[in-house]
């Protein structure tokens, strides 16, 4: 199965221009490297603060944008992976094998990814076939790999 | 530049385990994503299912990991989905989150920038391209 496993951000990492922990980011980049041998990894993305970014809010026909950086630090992602696993056991055993070098605190919140057979009787099997084709048309779709 | 369009639905804070969007919501965003694919900017879509359907949060601190199950009843917005797009701008990304067919207090959409490559200096992209070039060309 697949999983989102995502890395919350801190009030540290959400300053602009941020110098991260050299050690941590070694620890990370080593990481990574024993996820990818493993075969475990799908996919990875960094995400720029949320400064750069901003939030769209839906009523009725208006959209408001509201540009960030938004408060809440530990609520806001900082980077994911997609991983795939056996387990949810598996994707925790992973997770805790990331860095710890006591220094920088994080959370890292571990999220299931729907598989279009989810929707099942929902969607009939010909609907579910046409979205997977669909879907691995798409240049970094993970569900191909 | 890439940017992640990330749905936080309100739905999802007390969503039951199990728990899947309805036919028509299927539908319509079905047809959102199909716009998106058809303008090429699209390159990658997933949706996850609710926290109280299968997930666990890894606290790390003081050199210490603490694992807790989901769901989270004290956070208010959790993830949903998300959408990565290739645009020209920030405007650009913004143009199409606001096309999102979400209705009156649905979720809220959040956009956010990637990393690239090219934003760090030359000497870490050597670096990463050395230890990452496969992972970093899907």
């Amino acid at each position: 199965m697949r999983f989102m496993v995502i890395i919350k951000s801190t009030p540290e990492a959400e300053k602009e221009g941020a110098a991260r922990d050299p050690q941590f980011l070694r620890d990370m980049g080593k990481y990574n490297e024993e996820l990818i041998k493993a075969g475990v990894v799908l996919a990875m993305d960094g995400l720029h603060p949320s400064s750069k970014g901003a939030r769209v809010k839906f009523s009725g026909k208006n959209r408001t944008v509201v540009d960030g950086p938004f408060t809440e630090a530990k609520e806001l992602v900082a980077g994911f992976w997609i991983w795939k696993v056996k387990s949810l056991e598996e994707a925790i055993e992973w997770v805790k094998r990331g860095p710890n070098s006591g220094t920088g605190d994080y959370e890292v919140e571990i999220r299931q990814v729907f598989e279009m057979e989810d929707f099942a009787p929902m969607l009939s099997e010909e609907e579910i076939q046409y979205k997977i084709a669909k879907r691995a048309e798409l240049p970094n779709q993970t569900a191909n790999k | 530049m890439r940017f992640m369009m990330i749905q936080f639905p309100k739905v999802y804070a007390t969503a039951k385990p199990g728990w899947v969007p309805d036919l028509k919501s299927m539908e319509v965003m079905g047809k959102y994503n199909e716009e998106l694919g058809k303008a090429g900017v699209l390159l990658a879509l997933d949706g996850l299912t609710p926290p109280a359907t299968m997930s666990a949060r890894v606290s790390f601190k003081g050199g210490k990991s603490t694992v807790t199950d989901g769901p989270f009843p004290e956070t208010k917005e959790v993830v949903g989905g998300f959408w990565i797009i290739q645009v020209e701008s920030r405007e650009e990304a913004l143009e199409w989150a606001s096309r999102i067919p979400a209705s009156d207090d649905e979720m809220v959409v959040e956009v956010r920038r990637l990393f690239d490559v090219t934003d760090f200096d030359p000497e870490v992209q050597k670096e990463i391209q050395k230890r990452f070039g496969d992972a970093e060309k899907q």
